[in-house]
């Protein structure tokens, strides 16, 4: 009897053990939601990935990518991401900071950036410039500038997202303080009756907009594609601001704790390829980091092409970030 | 006095330590907090925090106020509508506004009073004009606690109105007292001490109103302090300022519940009285009582029939086969069994208790036992000085410390605020009847010889067997519609659902936040309604 039960708990064990070492390995990547979506780059670049290496990609969405980070923050070592996803240039600093996360060892000097890029962490896989989007059909007059912004009528209303939860948020709270400097707290004040809400990630302001909630959202210059190509609707367009446009280079980067580093440094370099390339414009919308034979979807010429790019070192913004964001916060109170 | 304590050991003794455990998880979470803190952040109290609390405290005030008033003239306009067709029915309605997810309420009041919503969409429709977006920001906040704290004070002002003795209208009467004087002399002499205790409490529920001002708010503007600790934590993972905010928001509400009068609000069964008060309005004033019934009947129930019509065209086939939706409703069903047992548990020990200080044939040294009896009730009150958002900070600063998987903390946390929140209300509800109880059967039970078993079952259980069922009802509908500490420990793997509506209704996905709303809202109204009925007992309606 009591052998009996001996062979069956180690046959049970076996079977345990063979079926976790018949599975693949499982790359576990926190990331934002609009990546992970259906209709975003999430589906086509796992499949692609997945054939490439025989592996298993595990998408985790978050609201945001900055809530990506805090859950890597608040699990710590035991964390299961084995790479975070989504973050920008503006708080990939701050990320470090924690310490989690591993170098690349990639190179990243040859990369199709309208700026130089040098990080030894994170990894940049995609970029675009922010600007507000609103509908040609029900705004006639769109702002051209942050001070028509500022002047619209008191019931025209935008939505924003918060600076502290998603990247966007942070780049707009850069923008106006790189145009207005001292006295951006000042402008905040003006705009702050134009502010129908904040969200806390991109998805839920875009979601809000198209509701007919708002005039208009902070997005991309890049969103527009989006409704041409997947909706074939040209009403959407992204208002052109003469002060010139903040960039968002988007990065990702992998964890120290991660458990299947080779495969995770395999991603990243996976960034780097033309398959990704030819995935990130018309599913995450934005200009990919390297040139692909195909090129970019002709849609792309029609989109705002700003005369500018307004982009502030990492570091820089890492030691002003508290300050920016609490002298924000202090505007909006009344 | 030492005897006497022998002789009620088994009536002192589980109380007394259900109040040792909670005053000791008050002094752990007060410990934690205050040590958790870095030297360096102390200092800084910088005017952000003040203008938190400025606004905080102003639209709890506001909100009172709005409250309390509504309440008052509609409670004014029941008592002398008795006439009103489906009035008890409406009375017993807004009595549920107590057990309502204030997620739902604010989900139904977007659907009607959003920019999209059913009014703006008439005004459109007859007159081309919208009013906008007015609903994000104090005006929501202000709506939503008006719509849940009014109904609910105009239930207890009620009870007032019909327990002023008729003779005194008769007396009024008599005395050719207009509709005001009348007001004047007899009403509002009996009413000023209920309005002054439910004033407090509607002041500090909206003084720690979260999920209304999160969802509501829109933006650091309109943030109460409890949304801006959650905000710390969850969005900027500054614990020092979360911290900081939590130590100010914890010094304003035990001064708030110090000097507020006792937890008195008397949320016992609805039963209203039937009894015509003997005066037969003026025409205009009827008119006017029955306009303000009406208009607040709509305002009540235009919200939760939008919960309904936007529900039930939801893909419930979709709904319920998400694994999140699934994960979600096991998680929240489960939570709130435990803790509406737990709450009925500990509040049966504790008026057990609180009873041996009250009674005079029980323990006789007054001063002794009116200290003791103070703090029995403060342990069951804790909840109104350390809010929930508050509790999960301290229990997520322990999560940090001690390792343990993230879903053990999250249930014990959850399982801890719950039974917190629920234990005033409990107690408000069984403390009285267990109090009858000792002073009927006392001496019955001490010549007899009867032990604690026989006591509980031949004198206890039948009379407080409709009250244990009212409070079971309401604590699990309290626990299952609370959006408070999940909001610090939800996730993916570990979300209740409330939290889960939060998150459709935070990526907009109204259709599948609708249904699933519905799905709460029924939940909540069928256990609220039927859990009572399970227990409804036969000797309790004599008492």
């Amino acid at each position: 009897m009591f052998k009996l039960i001996q062979i069956l708990l180690l046959t049970l064990l076996f079977s345990i053990t063979s079926i976790a070492s018949d599975t693949k390995p499982t790359l576990t990547i926190y990331t934002y939601d609009s990546f992970t979506a259906s209709w975003g780059p999430g589906p086509k670049i796992k499949e692609a990935f997945e054939k490439e290496h025989n592996c298993n990609v595990k998408f985790v969405g978050m609201s945001s990518s900055i809530g990506a980070l805090r859950k890597i923050q608040l699990e710590g070592k035991n964390t299961k991401a084995d790479i975070l996803l989504g973050l920008d240039t503006n708080i990939a600093q701050a990320a470090n900071k924690t310490g989690l996360f591993a170098k690349h060892d990639l190179d990243t000097s040859n990369l199709d950036l309208p700026v130089p890029y040098t990080d030894e962490y994170f990894v940049p896989y995609d970029y675009s410039y922010m600007a507000f989007v609103y509908d040609e059909n029900k705004v006639k007059n769109p702002p051209m500038s942050f001070e028509a912004l500022a002047a619209m009528p008191e019931d025209f209303k935008i939505v924003i997202q918060d600076p502290r939860s998603s990247t966007p948020g942070l780049s707009l709270l850069l923008w106006v303080k790189e145009i207005y400097k001292e006295k951006a707290g000042e402008y905040w004040k003006r705009l702050a009756p134009h502010i129908l809400t904040i969200t806390k990630g991109w998805s839920e302001a875009y979601g809000l907009f198209l509701k007919g909630e708002a005039d208009m959202v902070l997005s991309y210059t890049t969103s527009p594609a989006y409704h041409i190509i997947e909706e074939n609707r040209t009403n959407f367009k992204s208002a052109h601001f003469e002060e010139g446009h903040y960039g968002q280079i988007e990065v990702a980067a992998m964890l120290k704790s991660s458990k299947h580093k080779d495969l995770a440094k395999k991603f990243l370099h996976f960034l780097h390829s033309e398959t990704f390339a030819e995935i990130i414009p018309t599913a995450n919308w934005a200009y990919p980091v390297v040139k692909t034979k195909q090129g970019l979807p002709k849609v792309f010429k029609t989109l705002t092409q700003p005369s500018k790019m307004i982009l502030l070192d990492g570091k820089t913004v890492e030691t002003h970030r508290k300050a920016i964001i609490s002298e924000w916060l202090h505007s909006l109170e009344r | 006095m030492l005897q006497e304590a022998k002789r009620l050991k088994y009536s002192l003794l589980p109380g007394g330590l259900v109040s040792l455990l909670l005053l000791g998880f008050a002094f752990v979470l007060f410990f934690i907090l205050f040590f958790s803190q870095e030297d360096a952040s102390v200092a800084q109290l910088d005017s952000r925090v003040f203008s938190l609390l400025k606004f905080t405290l102003y639209q709890a005030f506001l909100s009172t106020l709005l409250s309390l008033l509504v309440g008052l003239v509609l409670a004014w306009s029941l008592a002398h509508q008795s006439n009103f067709k489906g009035r008890s029915l409406l009375v017993a309605l807004f009595s549920s506004s107590l057990v309502l997810p204030t997620l739902i309420v604010v989900f139904g009041l977007i659907s009607v009073l959003g920019r999209n919503g059913w009014v703006n969409q008439l005004n459109l429709y007859l007159f081309d004009h919208s009013f906008g977006s007015y609903l994000y920001g104090l005006t929501g906040i202000l709506v939503a606690h008006v719509y849940l704290n009014a109904s609910f004070a105009s239930r207890s002002l009620l009870h007032v109105f019909e327990s002023i003795p008729k003779e005194k209208y008769k007396l009024a009467k008599s005395l050719n007292f207009t509709t005001f004087q009348r007001f004047m002399y007899v009403e509002w002499p009996a009413l000023r001490t209920t309005l002054l205790s439910i004033g407090s409490t509607i002041f500090l529920l909206c003084f720690t109103s979260f999920a209304i001002v999160l969802v509501l708010g829109g933006s650091p503007a309109y943030n109460t302090l409890e949304v801006a600790i959650y905000e710390a934590v969850k969005l900027d993972f500054d614990i020092g300022m979360a911290l900081k905010i939590a130590l100010i928001q914890l010094a304003v509400t035990t001064l708030l519940v110090l000097f507020s009068s006792n937890f008195r609000t008397g949320v016992g069964n609805v039963k209203t009285n039937t009894l015509i008060i003997p005066w037969s309005e003026s025409k205009h004033v009827k008119r006017f009582q029955v306009a303000i019934i009406s208009l607040f009947s709509l305002f009540f129930i235009l919200p939760l029939l939008a919960i309904i019509v936007d529900g039930i065209g939801a893909d419930f086939t979709r709904i319920l086969s998400a694994p999140l939706f699934i994960k979600s409703f096991f998680t929240s069903i489960g939570l709130a069994t435990v803790s509406s047992i737990l709450t009925v548990l500990f509040a049966l020990f504790l008026s057990d208790t609180k009873r041996n200080f009250t009674l005079k044939h029980r323990l006789p040294d007054s001063t002794f036992s009116k200290i003791l009896n103070i703090i029995v009730s403060f342990s069951g009150n804790l909840y109104l000085a350390v809010p929930s958002l508050i509790m999960g900070l301290g229990f997520f600063l322990l999560s940090q410390t001690y390792e343990a998987p993230m879903a053990v903390w999250s249930t014990i946390a959850l399982l801890t605020a719950n039974v917190l929140m629920s234990l005033p209300f409990a107690l408000a509800v069984l403390a009285p009847v267990m109090q009858k109880t000792a002073q009927r059967y006392d001496k019955l039970v001490f010549s007899l010889n009867l032990n604690p078993l026989q006591r509980w079952v031949y004198c206890e259980y039948p009379y407080l067997k409709s009250s244990i069922g009212y409070v079971f009802a309401l604590s699990f509908c309290f626990s299952l519609g609370d959006l408070g500490i999940i909001a610090l420990f939800g996730s993916d793997d570990f979300s209740t659902l409330p939290w889960y509506l939060y998150q459709l209704m935070g990526s907009y996905r109204t259709s599948d936040a609708a249904g699933v709303a519905l799905i709460l809202l029924a939940i909540t109204l069928c256990v609220f309604i039927l859990l009572p009925r399970v227990f409804r007992s036969s000797v309790a309606k004599h008492n």
